[in-house]
């Protein structure tokens, strides 16, 4: 995998890096097909901006999240964003993601998976699609689970266009009592079954090379 | 093995059964039969454990008390529920949960090497695809493949008391082939205590020797050999149970 060192702004035609971020607000434009990774990166404020004809999978884990992050996505025409991200709140945190979709036959997935072991999580995602564009879907798939913490998620999809495709889907709440009880029907002490459930809902959303990279697998 | 003694059992209050009194010895494979929501589940759930359920009487295994261990302490003395609908957990695998309850009922580091060379010998065994083991628990899969997957578990885990609620139901007949003969082994190199729950005889066929028992309205009706089973398949529970309710009463009488 290679890394790449991000100060301000870098422009990615294709391949698969696994960012480095040198300042608290990046910007990345996308030209073709681009996978990247963001792993425990301190950034604030990253924005994407994705070009005709091109595809974004973006996975962004952070073991402990330490700031609030803004993420502003802008898809223009044929463009696909598959953005992946899971966290673990300790303290107060916010997470605010702004997709514009402004043309036409475009997709986008956001999926997000956050834990909240101390503070509030506050999860906020809008996808916007603007009137006159056509054959564009934008789903939202958000869980959050309350370890401890609080969760509080807004999934708000605007649609000002008639042909759409449009899916949220959100769940909040604790760990299940039936996987921990499934689990001690296994022979798993109650807390170990809490831990392999939390580490699971955590990977669960996080392709091979993150899960490699955090010793998952 | 494993002794029930004048158990009652109760949710939210509701009496299911009125002082249940039964004996599995190792080896040993019983059969319970019993209409749509006579409780039969609710038996299996309250021996492993489910504390949804309030008991009276007591559960005995290998001359312990268990009737106040929950469910992990159950486990770990090897009794094993193999549920009607076993269920999916997103982003747990199946060779990760097993490496985890191995070790912690061994007590010590699993050798990755044997421990996947068994698990595929098992799958192999099982007709079930190797992928499997990789994949989050039950995600994705059919009822058949969930039950190969929970004998694939049982076969790793090794229990000594096997309680299967409906592990047929859905089955086709090439899978309950397989799921049967896999038991008939388990029974037969083991020797586990085995409790089976279902409707049908397919399962029974598989062992030649069994205890069946019949419950219904609160109470065990009546328990005999698998005699009972093809008699309660022939006739229904509602002949069979009022044939029997009746000579008793004239009994008494």
């Amino acid at each position: 995998m290679n890394k790449l060192l991000v100060s301000d702004i870098i422009d990615i035609d294709e391949g698969s890096y696994e960012l480095n971020c040198k300042s608290k607000e990046i910007t990345i434009n996308i030209h073709k097909t681009v996978n990247l990774y963001l792993i425990n990166e301190e950034v604030e404020k990253i924005n994407i901006n994705l070009n005709n004809n091109s595809i974004l999978n973006i996975y962004k884990y952070d073991e402990e999240i330490k700031n609030d992050l803004k993420v502003i996505i802008n898809q223009n025409n044929n463009s696909k964003i598959n953005y992946y991200a899971s966290f673990v709140n300790r303290k107060n945190s916010n997470l605010v993601i702004l997709n514009n979709i402004k043309g036409n036959d475009n997709y986008s997935n956001i999926n997000i998976r956050n834990v909240s072991e101390d503070g509030n999580s506050t999860i906020i995602i809008e996808s916007f699609l603007e009137s006159k564009t056509i054959n564009n879907e934008a789903i939202e798939n958000l869980k959050g689970i309350t370890n401890g913490g609080l969760v509080h998620i807004e999934p708000n999809i605007e649609v000002s266009s008639n042909e759409v495709v449009a899916n949220h889907f959100t769940t909040i709440g604790g760990l299940s009592n039936d996987a921990i009880f499934y689990l001690m029907g296994k022979g798993i002490k109650k807390e170990m079954a809490k831990k392999i459930l939390l580490k699971g809902f955590k990977f669960s959303n996080m392709d091979e090379y993150i899960k490699n990279k955090c010793g998952v697998i | 093995m494993l002794e029930v003694k004048d158990l009652s059992l109760y949710i939210d209050d509701l009496l299911l059964f009125n002082n249940i009194n039964l004996q599995v010895k190792s080896g040993e494979v019983h059969v319970f039969m019993g209409k749509n929501g006579v409780g039969k589940s609710s038996i299996a759930k309250a021996l492993i454990g489910d504390n949804n359920y309030k008991v009276k009487g007591q559960i005995i295994y290998n001359k312990e008390d268990i009737t106040n261990l929950n469910i992990y302490e159950r486990s770990k003395r090897g009794i094993y529920l193999i549920n009607q609908n076993p269920m999916a957990i997103e982003g747990v695998t199946n060779a990760e949960m097993l490496r985890v309850a191995l070790s912690e009922k061994l007590q010590k580091n699993i050798d990755i090497f044997s421990f996947s060379k068994e698990l595929n010998q098992i799958c192999e065994a099982l007709e079930l695809n190797p992928s499997f083991l990789h994949r989050d628990i039950n995600v994705g899969c059919s009822g058949g493949e969930r039950k190969k997957i929970e004998l694939l578990h049982m076969w790793v885990l090794k229990p000594s008391l096997i309680i299967l609620d409906e592990i047929d139901s859905g089955l086709d007949v090439d899978a309950l082939k397989i799921v049967g003969k896999s038991l008939k082994k388990y029974l037969e190199e083991y020797k586990p205590g085995v409790i089976i729950i279902t409707h049908s005889k397919s399962l029974i066929d598989f062992f030649p020797n069994c205890y069946v028992h019949l419950f219904s309205d609160h109470e065990l009706l009546k328990s005999g050999d698998k005699s009972l089973a093809l008699e309660i398949l022939n006739k229904g529970f509602k002949e069979i149970s009022n044939t029997f309710v009746i000579s008793k009463n004239d009994k008494n009488e």
